[in-house]
């Protein structure tokens, strides 16, 4: 009893959240919101299982697999097309990203290369693609040149991400000696940051295999080109064939570049290990 | 003399430590990197035509365009109020619905939450499937399927978002620190009851940051769903596409880059307040 009343004053009052209730209030009734507010026939939801088996079966259960040489060579093109964008893209985007990392580049020179990438970042990649297209028609090469020109936006602004957070001492003792600022990049920033870019680099290319699929839909051939015409037509035995090929296929890029990847990265972290002990 | 001298020398030859051969490893990247990229800019082998004399030929098109986005004519704004509202309407949406479905199943992918391995790989591998099509590739089949409108555009954001939330999330319980679980454990709790007491909890700030990371994502992937016919303002970009009305696309992308950054400000607010 008297142990009962000496502990109830101790336990401390329960913090008042006040501003946490009416944030989730907030996001509560915005979500209600759109859901209330999209045009959507909700009862249509209630036929969605039965079209995806029926969908489905369509698609799987005889895919077309005369199509499959077909199917592999178009996965070819938009492969050839991630790859040349990537490359370029991982090119361009080293060169114009370094300068605009702090400590390394001038502020005049800064400023605008990043307004550059957050252009380059709004503007999505169709649009890109829709530009380019004037330039040099509807062929897989303004595919590769849309990727690499649209990667800019993202991957400069990890390139000069990657160089701020490089640890400083390998520049500061390459600087101590006397080297200027080629040699500073060579020497102190180039070895400490070139694991993490070759594995962006790569990273690009999964990125770039997806959005080749997606950027075929407004013609610049590959899989995307092949995928959207066949649904069109409706011709889902064929579909079926083209959605397990870019599965199978962006699997496996993404697990060998991701063994690649954590290879690069863990020899990184050895090599460290070896040097400080 | 001469003896000495080379005694001393071949001494401090032997101090220094041999130079790492790493030539050979670097040949072979470069030449592995070489061949593909030959093989993928050869056209016989269905690679890509690398042509330079179309861009030294027609580079003034592509100038006059960018030339004619960089003026945006505004006057096409009152018509992108609603497609505008539904594209966030849609991210919201798509975000909420696979916020929902990604608590279970991001417990189902992680290993401290599901110990049990068949079911854990199950349902890696089918959101490893998921995740490997292409966002625009589902909102092209399920416009064919359910037809066209919003709802096959919200059903393609949640089979996108739940695919990275739920990798994000499941890894973020994998590398958490398990002490709690143990707790849990030994306190005599059953899997599920660790599950929501401490491994919920736990991974909170995580699942939020990576749910306001996918609305972002929405809204600018939704931007580009209409082309297909799945809703939002996409369906406005591919008209003014197709009329080469330049100046009012360039106005509806200023207008995305607006909302996105508008988006991402309040998550990053928001990001911080949880930690």
């Amino acid at each position: 009893m008297t142990a009962l009343a000496v502990r109830a004053p101790i336990a401390p009052p329960r913090p008042r959240r006040l501003a946490v209730r009416i944030a989730s209030w907030t996001v509560a009734a915005v979500v209600v919101g759109a859901f209330v507010g999209l045009d959507i026939e909700w009862d249509k939801l209630a036929d969605l299982p039965g079209d995806l088996v029926h969908y489905g079966s369509l698609m799987f259960s005889d895919p077309d697999w005369s199509m499959l040489p077909e199917a592999l060579r178009q996965t070819w093109r938009s492969v050839s097309m991630a790859w040349l964008g990537a490359l370029l893209g991982v090119v361009l985007s080293t060169m114009l990203g370094i300068p605009a990392a702090e400590g390394v580049g001038p502020l005049w020179l800064r400023l605008p290369l990043r307004g550059l990438f957050a252009i380059i970042r709004a503007v999505p990649e169709v649009v890109i693609a829709i530009i380019i297209l004037t330039v040099t028609g509807l062929t897989p090469f303004t595919g590769a040149l849309a990727l690499a020109i649209g990667g800019i936006g993202t991957h400069a602004k990890w390139t000069y991400e990657t160089v701020e957070s490089a640890p400083g001492g390998a520049v500061e003792a390459v600087r101590a000696g006397g080297g200027g600022l080629l040699a500073t990049i060579r020497w102190g920033l180039w070895p400490v940051i070139s694991p993490e870019l070759a594995s962006l680099a790569l990273y690009r290319f999964e990125i770039n295999v997806r959005t080749s699929a997606i950027l075929g839909l407004i013609g610049v051939g590959g899989i995307g080109d092949m995928l959207t015409t066949y649904t069109q037509h409706r011709q889902w035995d064929t579909v079926g064939v083209l959605i397990i090929v870019v599965i199978v296929v962006t699997m496996t890029i993404d697990a060998v570049s991701g063994a690649i990847r954590r290879r690069i990265m863990e020899g990184a972290k050895v090599r460290g290990v070896d040097r400080s002990s | 003399m001469t003896g000495a001298s080379s005694l001393a020398t071949a001494e401090r030859v032997a101090r220094i430590p041999a130079r790492p051969r790493t030539w050979p490893r670097t040949l072979g990247v470069v030449g592995v990197l070489a061949v593909l990229t030959a093989l993928t800019a050869t056209p016989a082998l269905g690679g890509v035509e690398i042509d330079l004399g179309a861009i030294a030929k027609n580079w003034t098109n592509g100038a006059d365009r960018i030339a004619q986005m960089l003026t945006p004519d505004l006057s096409v704004l009152p018509r992108t109020w609603q497609p505008l509202l539904e594209t966030l309407q849609m991210a919201v949406v798509g975000a909420a619905i696979s916020a929902a479905l990604a608590i279970p199943l991001s417990m189902w992918a992680a290993r401290p939450t599901n110990p049990r391995t068949p079911t854990r790989m199950a349902v890696r591998f089918v959101l490893n499937m998921i995740r490997a099509v292409p966002d625009l590739v589902y909102a092209t089949i399920l416009v064919a399927m359910v037809g066209v409108g919003a709802l096959p555009g919200v059903i393609t954001l949640v089979l996108f978002d739940v695919g990275i939330v739920v990798k994000l999330v499941s890894e973020a319980i994998d590398s958490a620190d398990s002490a709690y679980m143990e707790a849990g454990r030994a306190a005599g709790g059953t899997q599920t009851q660790i599950n929501r007491l401490t491994a919920l909890p736990q991974t909170w700030p995580a699942y939020v940051s990576q749910v306001l990371y996918s609305l972002e994502l929405n809204v600018r992937i939704s931007a580009i769903l209409g082309l297909v016919g799945a809703g939002g303002i996409g369906r406005l970009i591919d008209e003014m596409r197709g009329f080469y009305r330049y100046d009012a696309l360039s106005t509806i992308v200023l207008e995305i880059l607006i909302v996105v950054v508008f988006i991402e400000l309040a998550s990053n607010i928001l990001r911080k307040r949880l930690r």
